[in-house]
């Protein structure tokens, strides 16, 4: 293969990875509350604004132990993907989260995270409600939850949207998510002035799970099976519920003292 | 990334490679003339310093290199910049036909920067403070790992020296090519501002044109106040962006810090010429009430 054939190859090869991770049959937040947890009730609005369907959450039963569940919930037809907005919370989402997460930390609830965003909204009322600051205010209380607290990546996590719901003692992602700083789309029109260079930015930027676990921003990768957890959606939820629960068991063991120091070293050296 | 860049002063940046051969070739004419990118009048290099690169004619606030900017907040005498070495990062042997690390390397030798931040001690109004200044020269003031390390250590140095944060913020965002590694930097920060925080030691943040991203999702707006600049851009998503995205029509003003002000993202507006003595007031009070 000449060198052009070979870079085509890799940037198809990569940008299919991100399809994969985008296919609409992989399990959204509401199916995993759903078919992994029991007695969800829901606790909407961030008695600020306004409530944002691009995050669901509520107290739940997993197994026999009471947990917060959030969840950035992205629809599953035409008419939820729209009232969900597409799993892009605006502040207000953020907020929600803010609020469900004092509300676990008062009643010694673990919280667990269901992170499935491409990327927090981008419009004219997110960033006159302050979308960053909601994001970087999630991010100090998540880093400050003195519960132990499980995320998760379902399909896509992608920038500083994501990173907010998934500051956590213990980070899983379905194998065949992506974790991105941002869209390839966005990263293209960034590095490239061309959105059109997807695949190319795809192909640079390894915007696979495996990425993330290398450098230690995953812990775990819940295996999916094949050809990938939308033909299987409820196996792959099972599966998840299985490391779900077996992760909080090891946390709730942990002192909540060492539980917050161990979280803050750890994102104290995130990166390398 | 340079994205959002200003253009204001190009033309210094011009004028410094012709003197830089050696005095025999330094040219005529004084050390160069500034441009205004807002009403292009032009100014002797030296009144516009004097004038902590506002125009004294329109009052653009004009970009400030991050060593000049720790100049201008600390009290005369107290500047004494922490020399860190964060080393050479490549975690995605990231190539755009120029290889990052070369990127970086050129970086540098443009900016005389170990990378986006200049960390200093200093004493603001005598109180003893940390100083975290972004250089939006350095390849857009993008957050990378190198840059996440050096803030997470400046904020190790404030608690272990019992000093406030004072941090200037200019930044288009993440550094993409570092890819994941990069958005991993904004909770590596706030573990920064967190220790800070919890501490009980003052920050203040500043926030410069342009502030975007990453950076503004971060510790650029985790501080006890905020204080803008002028006309700043600042906000989490470009402008341009959100056009093409949503088709929304941009507001008169949108993302300006005197709309921020409006919509209370951020505590004050604050003219270059009286920074100084703002940042010092909010340090005085806070060290008062301890
Ligand atoms: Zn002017």
């Amino acid at each position: 293969m000449s060198v052009s054939t070979e870079t085509a190859e890799r940037e198809r090869t990569a940008f299919a990875a991100v399809e994969l991770a985008r296919n609409p049959g992989r399990p959204r937040a509401l199916q995993v509350i759903s078919e992994a947890f029991t007695e969800w009730t829901e606790m909407r609005g961030d008695r600020l604004f306004g409530d944002d369907r691009a995050v669901v959450g509520g107290p739940a039963l997993l197994g026999n132990r009471w947990v917060m569940v959030i969840g950035q919930e992205k629809g599953t037809d035409a008419i939820s993907r729209a009232v969900h907005n597409f799993g892009m919370p605006h502040p207000e989402g953020y907020r929600k989260a803010q609020r469900l997460m004092r509300t676990a930390e008062k009643f010694a609830m673990p919280v667990v995270c269901l992170v499935d965003t491409p990327a927090a909204h981008a419009g004219v009322a997110a960033e006159e409600r302050g979308q960053a600051w909601a994001i970087a205010e999630t991010l100090m209380t998540m880093l400050q939850l003195r519960v132990p607290v499980v995320s998760t990546v379902l399909s896509e996590g992608g920038s500083g949207g994501a990173l907010a719901l998934a500051v956590a003692d213990r980070v899983l992602a379905l194998e065949n998510a992506v974790y991105t700083v941002a869209p390839p789309e966005t990263c293209a029109a960034i590095l490239y002035r061309d959105a059109g260079q997807r695949a190319r930015a795809a192909a640079a930027l390894r915007p696979g799970v495996d990425t993330a676990y290398e450098i230690g921003l995953v812990d775990e990768l819940i295996p999916e099976p094949t050809p990938g957890a939308h033909a299987h959606p409820t196996v792959t939820v099972a599966a998840l519920r299985g490391a779900i629960v077996r992760h909080l068991d090891e946390l709730c063991t942990v002192d909540v003292d060492t539980l917050v120091q161990r979280r803050a070293a750890r994102y104290r050296a995130a990166g390398g | 990334m340079d994205r959002n860049p200003d253009q204001v002063i190009r033309r210094q940046d011009v004028a410094r490679p012709l003197a830089a051969p050696g005095p025999k070739l330094r040219p005529v004419a004084p050390a160069g003339t500034v441009e205004c990118g807002g009403c292009g009048r032009r100014f002797g290099e030296q009144r516009f310093e004097k004038h902590l690169r506002v125009c004294p004619h329109c009052g653009r606030h004009a970009a400030v290199p991050a060593t000049t900017r720790a100049g201008q907040l600390a009290d005369p005498g107290s500047l004494g910049v922490v020399r860190m070495d964060v080393g050479d990062r490549d975690p995605l042997g990231f190539n755009d036909g120029v290889p990052y690390p070369s990127r970086i390397a050129q970086a540098r030798e443009r900016t005389h920067l170990q990378e986006t931040f200049v960390i200093a001690r200093a004493a603001i109004a005598a109180v003893p403070v940390v100083l975290a200044c972004m250089d939006f020269g350095f390849l857009g003031g993008s957050l990378g790992s190198g840059a996440g390390e050096q803030f997470a250590r400046g904020c190790e140095l404030a608690v272990a020296e019992g000093r406030g944060l004072v941090a200037v913020c200019t930044s288009g965002g993440a550094r993409m090519q570092e890819g994941i590694v990069s958005l991993a930097q904004m909770a590596r920060c706030s573990a920064g501002v967190v220790a800070v925080s919890r501490a009980g030691l003052p920050h203040i943040s500043v926030l410069a044109d342009p502030c975007f991203g990453g950076v503004t999702a971060s510790f650029a707006v985790q501080a006890d106040v905020i204080l803008a600049e002028p006309r700043a851009r600042i906000g989490f998503a470009g402008g341009r962006v959100i056009e093409q995205a949503t088709y929304d029509r941009l507001p008169d003003g949108f993302q300006t810090a005197e709309f921020l002000l409006a919509h209370g993202m951020v505590d004050a507006v604050v003219e270059r010429g009286v920074l100084r003595d703002t940042v010092a007031s909010l340090l005085t009070a806070f060290r008062g009430s301890r």
